[in-house]
């Protein structure tokens, strides 16, 4: 009893240490004080050196919090408890929100880095004025192929999919409106389709694609094709850069008929309290020089288009990851579609799972 | 013949076991950024995690909260197994069982969600204190249903003897019971702390305003894809577990010899 006894002291000791230390280190990064930003991301999508930068520039500390999906976020939020300033959710996740009056209006008079942005980020179908958010990253949907065992430039097209040289050599990214999405824009229909028959007609397509579909897999398309598992992969422009960073011989292609166009935005969640804080940020992360470091860091496309002129010229130059003006034009963002037509959309591509 | 099989299969099965931490921890040493390829030796990963501070605050909160969970947990669960063996009645006896065993089953989702809505309604702020809370709350069953075997096993004739020998209730408790079921309470207790270590969707819920741990924090990195600062950490982990193992056998050892002494000197 005596031991017990002690060992619950030293435990208690040992956590009182740990208490100590972790105030001591949030503390040292200067979180304590009352000038504070919380912002709620992703994972490792900003450059930590930004906030260090951020902080020296104006006082504010930023919090970083973290979410692993858009649905999580929206929980958070929607179920209040905490007191973030800024989120960054996926365009459709900001029709959402601002659907459920989750949003607070940005000022508009208070942003200073608006002219940055490239007009063709703004004003999108999810928030027409941008009353409610600013892009922070963008991305397209496309195919990545191996050089080792496709010829560069033959694949250009979605349709080329289909060719039966193809054979069991396709991996798929496992989400249901972007395998539909990529069916209809194949046959020339918009992926924002509702009518049921252009549906149908889409699924029928994708069947004929079954023979030549290895797998529809998720996170592990990855790790599958930098290990030249499979010569062809469908998936979207963010994975694929990391595919690439990593295997010399892999290729990203936006077919020029149009793709999918998914931007990341930075919203004011209704929790938020540190308004001069928010702003301070929005404005400091519309530099130019700040939004090119932080697209450096995290490797995707940055919609402000002073900070792309920033860029080293091989990454501006970069078709696979800025596609030409033309195929820019043709890209779809994708609309909060209702609970019926969702439904839809998830039941035809289960069809099609089933099928291969 | 059939000694040298079952060695052979036990040290594949543990190469098995321990073969993808082992791959995991040998990459935090790479130069590359991935885990595709190795580039060869360097400390480089370690030193970001050191310089790391937000990380290393979570790493301190994540152990803060998994100690002092676990060890009130223990309390807490202790009290209540030995509240179970006690009720005579075996409709409740079975039915506080029964409840306790409905909390390890349900999934974790479902107990995080309604925490959240719990401490939502309550108006209780998200953070360090409402993580401590739900993790006490799910490690509870499970320290009840390690203890409750060791209570079990007690013959109740132990006590009586106790008792007759002039024992109190409290000397029956912290000399008699309390040392015949340490092992379950400090398998109670490890249990609770690997637990608390690893849960991600019970937290996930409950915390906000600044506050995070390691399994939130590892999860979201999930889009970007996980770099080798993230071995670095398991590989540091994996030593403190190490470390924890060690200490607990070391505990144990040390007690044992010193009942073995007292038993030598008795007799």
């Amino acid at each position: 009893m005596k031991r017990l006894i002690s060992l619950i002291i030293s435990l208690l000791a040992i956590c009182g240490l740990l208490a100590f230390s972790s105030h001591q280190l949030q503390a040292s990064s200067g979180s304590t004080g009352s000038k504070v930003l919380n912002l709620y991301n992703w994972g490792d999508y900003i450059d930590p050196h930004l906030l260090t930068k951020f902080q020296q520039e104006t006082g504010y500390h930023v919090n970083v919090e973290t979410f692993d999906s858009n649905e999580a976020m929206y929980t958070k939020i929607n179920q209040g408890g905490t007191h973030y300033d800024l989120a960054i959710p996926s365009e459709y996740m900001v029709a959402k929100m601002k659907r459920a009056h989750l949003l607070q209006p940005l000022d508009h008079h208070r942003l200073t880095g608006l002219h940055n942005y490239d007009q063709q980020f703004l004003h999108q179908s999810f928030d027409p004025h941008n009353r409610y958010s600013l892009p922070y990253f963008w991305g397209t949907l496309g195919i990545i192929y191996n050089d080792k065992f496709i010829q560069p430039g033959t694949i250009r097209h979605w349709n080329d999919l289909w060719s039966v040289k193809y054979r069991d050599k396709i991996m798929l990214i496992d989400s249901a409106r972007d395998i539909m999405g990529m069916a209809l824009v194949s046959q020339g229909q918009s992926m924002n389709t509702t009518n049921p028959t252009t549906l149908r007609a889409a699924e029928q397509k994708l069947t004929r694609l079954a023979p030549n579909v290895k797998a529809t897999v998720a996170d592990e398309i990855k790790m599958y094709m930098t290990q030249n598992e499979a010569p062809l992969a469908v998936d979207w422009s963010g994975e694929a850069a990391e595919m690439l960073a990593n295997n010399s011989h892999l290729h990203y292609v936006v077919p020029s008929e149009g793709s999918n166009l998914w931007i990341d935005n930075l919203v004011i969640p209704k929790t938020a309290q540190h308004y001069n804080a928010i702003y301070a940020f929005l404005n400091f992360m519309s530099e130019p020089q700040n939004a090119a470091q932080n697209a450096e860091y995290v490797g995707y496309a940055t919609p402000n288009r002073a900070a792309k002129a920033l860029l080293p010229a091989a990454d501006r130059h970069d078709q696979q990851f800025y596609p030409p003006a033309a195929t820019l034009r043709r890209l779809e963002v994708y609309r909060d579609l209702s609970p019926a037509k969702v439904e839809l959309y998830n039941d035809l591509y289960l069809e099609f799972k089933m099928h291969h | 013949m059939k000694h040298k099989f079952a060695n052979v299969y036990l040290i594949l099965v543990f190469l098995i076991l321990y073969a993808p931490i082992i791959f995991l921890i040998a990459y935090s040493f790479s130069q590359g950024e991935t885990m595709t390829n190795f580039h060869g030796f360097t400390w480089r990963h370690y030193q970001t995690l050191f310089s790391d501070s937000r990380m290393l605050a979570i790493v301190a909160n994540t152990l803060l909260v998994a100690l002092l969970s676990a060890l009130i947990a223990t309390l807490i669960g202790t009290l209540g197994a030995l509240s179970i063996t006690r009720t005579t009645k075996r409709v409740t006896r079975e039915s506080l069982l029964a409840l306790n065993n409905v909390l390890m089953v349900s999934p974790d989702v479902i107990i995080g969600a309604s925490f959240l809505i719990f401490f939502t309604m309550l108006k209780i702020p998200l953070g360090f204190g409402t993580v401590l809370m739900s993790h006490i709350a799910f490690e509870i069953p499970i320290v009840v249903l390690m203890v409750l075997p060791r209570l079990r096993e007690m013959s109740a004739s132990l006590l009586d003897a106790a008792q007759d020998l002039g024992a109190t209730t409290r000397q029956l408790l912290t000399q008699v019971i309390i040392p015949f079921i340490s092992p379950g309470i400090f398998a109670g207790f490890f249990m609770a702390l690997t637990y608390s270590l690893d849960d991600f969707a019970v937290t996930f819920f409950v915390t906000g305003n600044g506050f995070s741990t390691l399994s939130v924090e590892i999860y979201s990195r999930a889009r970007q894809g996980i770099n080798l600062e993230i071995n670095a950490l398991s590989g540091v982990m994996f030593l403190f577990s190490l470390l924890l193992v060690g200490g607990y056998y070391w505990i144990q050892q040390a007690s044992h010899k010193r009942r073995q002494r007292k038993r030598e000197v008795a007799s």
